[in-house]
């Protein structure tokens, strides 16, 4: 264990389990400061938490291997691990955890869960909560307790580990980890497609549904964002126009003919270009659409989530405000970068104010992914209230009954 | 004959009122039921009753006081609020497949029968989701999908009858959950009548919805946090192609070292099932499918993907078990063979009345590696007791299905089946799994809770449950144990029976 302290922030680094949940008990039975769980600290933009007064628990220490039954494909693992040591373990063993992870050399894994971060794959692959087996977490009043197990199939009990991910620190204090590894693919390829029109886009997205291929993800850009993606991979590649690039994983064969078939395929939606980026350049690339989504020095980054074929309406309406747009296009899930031209707080309420207008945004929501400190306190996290608040109102107080944890970031999830 | 069990079920919450027949509240419940969903959706007769007095777990009955078939989720919503304004216990059944009690009505009450509810309301193929009712049957679905690319794929071996209300509570899961992953990964979102009688929607169409993932949370509850009414479901592509393989070898430690050498080598096979030869003798017996009589076990295993791919990963899978002195492997070459393979494995327990005029299924999960030593364990248990057991079971999942034979009628035999499974699932525990990996704890298996969980994980799930289900008056005494640790279940096994398949 060790601590800090500075004007308004201490710091706690448990060293286990055990003194983690001591602390916690002490703190809800004496002062009962704020408690700011981190990992890597690559979320707390999130939220802001840097002006806040209270105790950051830092996972860094809880960074240990409990148990790797290699040919059971599970591990067990501290939370504070950061994914890149996860990926070189299991990566070892030809195995992987299949979550895209930007910042992965800091994001830890009880980061990731309770952020619930994803990227492209998630379109074949789900996301972190179709992986985590098990967890231990500690909740605001110091209980230490699990839920599910180390095998990869089990329904004993109640999920409370469902209820973790995506809860961002407010419930508990996620300690320790079992996952479900999946093999590591031979090869990955990209096609990255150019067009000139959001109407061809949207056929050959349809078109998609019923392809002989089985893509692993598929993402949209716009031209401003497609620009910084590839510039950001170091590969030629042609950015004039809006882009859709589809990745393929699998053993070398399959790779290779599906890359070909998707080209034949499109043909009829008479694409500006299109381009096969395999070997390295495939992986750069995939690298920089993974990472794109934190990757702006922006001031604010908004994620939406749509229906799949709402997606391109929604963009269409985020390009004319000038944001640079990524989007997970299968899924629904965009990511915007807002321009250097919104430099103040009342620009930023502006265009959210028009994105919240959609008709697309009808059935979705719309969230700040992150932004500048100073401007955290007056945007509201997400844009709209979730369903079951309610419900996720009584399960703060039941696990954080003196609303220790995070609480700020729980009470901003909805706007007020 | 299955004898019937003795009144073992307490009262476990006071609070809760005791319907008697003939009283006025029992009149003017009725009545105003009969009010909300027609007189054809009302049954209090004793006779019309017993149809409801279990599911798939017979060990134990006790019939509801009324059985209502809801056609909508107001008339749920409001024979809920009804059960809360009477005081009564209310609870959920689909088709009542399930095999741990969780349909069991507890202290009587109100059973709210959703085979009604069983309509499609949406399918949407470019945003991958279809909205259903809760008393949809598992196949329907995909039946209805056939043709347009797409399948719901959690399909447990009872998805001909099962209804995807039933999949959400217990989580259940199936052959193929071993690469497509079992019901959580496939709901999006769900809507449900709450214990008081509100009606709430989780999650939701989208890829995710803020906030904690209630729907997850909700999944697998066992029907203890409300009455799903609409269920949005994931739908997934089909693959291309498939290959289907029976590989058959002399030991049981031959096979499951294959199925440890298949995941170990990166193979996600679709399904791994394995069978040994106390099953295969009945299947043979029943069906004359061709199998070697005196194999020890045998492995069903299909890949399914993109046609380009599949006879690479065959080649490495025919490696592995050449490499594991498999005896001889059966090839389906056309969609018949196919099915003429799954059929063996489907009705395997179709089977078993061959052997035995009573068998119990347990569903013990072990870690994937740890097979051979359940399996030896197994037999030793078997051999220790002089009961039969056979085995057939996801073997990629680690997920054991023992089904131990016997003679309802013979009290000794009875003991013996209560006493090996408890030392089997036992040792599933202690080789680090789960007493449960498909069919839930209900009240069947409620006393090994508190050996899985301690006492604070235990209160973190009541706590939850408490949100839900604040009074218990939803589908009580399931899934937790009593809170008092010593105290034992109020349902108490009289004998095990005879399960259905799963």
């Amino acid at each position: 264990m060790s601590s800090t302290q500075s004007d308004s922030l201490e710091e706690f680094i448990p060293a286990s389990q055990t003194e983690l949940s001591r602390f916690m008990t002490d703190n809800a039975a004496t002062s009962q400061k704020q408690i700011f769980p981190v990992g890597g600290r690559t979320s707390l933009s999130v939220c802001c938490a840097s002006s806040l007064s209270g105790i950051q628990v830092c996972t860094s220490q809880l960074n240990r291997v409990i148990d790797y039954p290699v040919r059971d494909m599970t591990i067990t693992v501290e939370a504070g691990m950061r994914i890149d040591h996860l990926n070189e373990i299991v990566s070892a063993e030809g195995q992987r955890l299949p979550v895209d992870v930007p910042q992965s050399n800091r994001a830890t894994l009880g980061g990731i869960i309770a952020t619930n971060t994803s990227g492209p794959k998630r379109f074949s692959y789900g996301t972190i909560r179709d992986y985590v087996i098990g967890t231990s977490a500690v909740d605001g009043t110091g209980n230490l307790f699990k839920s599910g197990g180390r095998v990869v199939k089990n329904v004993a009990g109640y999920d409370l580990k469902k209820m973790l991910v995506g809860s961002l620190g407010s419930l508990a204090i996620i300690s320790q980890v079992s996952l479900n590894l999946r093999p590591k693919p031979e090869t990955l390829s990209m096609v990255w497609f150019t067009f000139d029109s959001y109407q061809k886009i949207d056929r050959a997205l349809e078109a998609l549904t019923t392809s002989g291929t089985r893509p692993t993800a598929i993402e949209y850009c716009n031209s401003k964002a497609a620009r910084q993606i590839a510039a950001e991979s170091r590969f030629e590649l042609p950015c004039e126009n809006d882009v859709i690039c589809i990745s393929y994983e699998g053993s070398n064969n399959e790779v290779h003919w599906q890359t070909n078939k998707i080209i034949e395929e499109w043909k009829e939606f008479s694409p500006l270009s299109a381009q096969i980026v395999d070997s390295d350049h495939a992986t750069r690339l995939y690298n920089a659409f993974v990472e794109y989504q934190t990757s702006s020095d922006d001031p604010v980054t908004l994620k939406a989530v749509v229906l799949p074929s709402q997606m391109l309406k929604f963009v269409e309406a985020a390009t004319e405000l000038n944001i640079a747009v990524q989007a997970h296009a299968a899924d629904g899930i965009v990511f915007g970068h807002l321009p250097d031209s919104a430099s103040s707080l009342e620009d930023v309420k502006h265009i959210l104010n028009r994105l919240k207008k959609e008709p697309s945004l009808q059935t979705g929501y719309l969230t700040i992914y992150q932004c500048e400190s100073e401007w955290a306190e007056a945007l509201p996290l997400f844009c709209s209230s979730p369903p079951g608040w309610s419900i996720m109102r009584e399960m703060k107080n039941a696990f954080d009954p003196h609303q220790l944890l995070n609480s700020r970031r729980f009470a901003e999830l909805v706007e007020t | 004959m299955v004898e019937q069990t003795s009144q073992t079920i307490t009262q476990k919450t006071p609070l809760l009122a005791e319907l008697k027949k003939g009283s006025s509240d029992f009149s003017s419940l009725v009545q105003q039921l009969t009010e909300t969903v027609g007189k054809e959706g009302v049954l209090y007769d004793a006779q019309e009753l017993l149809v409801y007095e279990c599911d798939g777990y017979i060990v134990d009955k006790n019939a509801p006081d009324i059985v209502v078939f809801p056609t909508s989720t107001e008339q749920v919503s409001k024979i809920v609020k009804l059960c809360n304004q009477y005081n009564v216990p209310f609870l959920a059944r689909g088709a009542g497949t399930s095999l741990s009690g969780g349909c069991l009505p507890i202290g009587g009450g109100v059973m709210i029968v959703l085979t009604r509810m069983k309509q499609i309301l949406e399918i949407n193929l470019r945003d991958r989701y279809a909205i259903v009712e809760p008393g949809m049957v598992n196949l329907h679905l995909t039946n209805a999908l056939k043709g347009t690319g797409y399948h719901y794929a959690p399909d447990p071996s009872s998805q001909g009858a099962c209804t995807i209300g039933g999949n959400i509570a217990t989580n259940s899961g199936g052959p193929h959950t071993l690469k497509y992953g079992v019901t959580t990964n496939h709901v999006l979102g769900l809507e449900a009548v709450l214990p008081d009688g509100s009606i709430i929607e989780l999650g939701g169409p989208t890829a995710e919805v803020p906030g904690y993932d209630l729907h997850g949370l909700y999944v697998g509850n066992e029907g203890t946090f409300g009455i799903c009414t609409k269920a949005i479901v994931r739908l997934t592509r089909d693959p291309e192609s498939h290959r289907t393989m029976l590989a058959v070898f002399q030991t049981i430690a031959d096979a499951t070292r294959a199925i440890s050498e298949m995941i170990a080598a990166g193979i996600i096979p679709s399904a791994l099932e394995m069978m040994d030869q106390g099953i295969i003798e009945a299947v043979e017996e029943a069906f004359h499918f061709g199998f070697p009589l005196d194999a020890g076990a045998v492995l069903l295993i299909e890949v399914d993907g993109l046609e380009i791919a599949l006879d690479e990963e065959v080649r490495q899978i025919l490696d592995i078990c050449n490499a594991c002195n498999v005896r001889e492997i059966q090839r389906a070459d056309t969609p018949e063979e196919r099915l003429l393979i799954w059929k063996s494995r489907k009705q395997a327990f179709g089977a078993i009345g061959r052997l035995s005029p009573s068998y119990c299924t347990q569903d013990g999960v072990v870690p994937r590696t740890r097979l051979p030593e359940i399996l030896e364990f197994i037999e030793e248990t078997s051999k220790r007791y002089g009961l039969k057991i056979v085995n057939v079971f996801h073997a990629g999942d680690g997920n054991v299905h023992p089904i131990l034979l016997f003679d309802e009628r013979d009290q000794e035999q009875i003991q013996k089946v209560l006493e090996a499974s408890e030392e089997i699932l036992e040792k599933c525990l202690e080789l680090g799994g789960s007493v449960t990996g498909e069919h839930g704890i209900g009240v069947e298996k409620i006393n090994f809770m508190s050996r899985i969980f301690n006492q604070t994980d235990l209160d973190a799930m009541e706590s939850v449950r408490n949100i839900f289900n604040p009074r218990q008056i939803c589908s009580r005494d399931k899934v937790l144990p009593p809170i008092q640790s010593d105290e034992k279940s109020t349902v108490k096994q009289s004998h095990p029976a005879r399960h259905a398949p799963h």
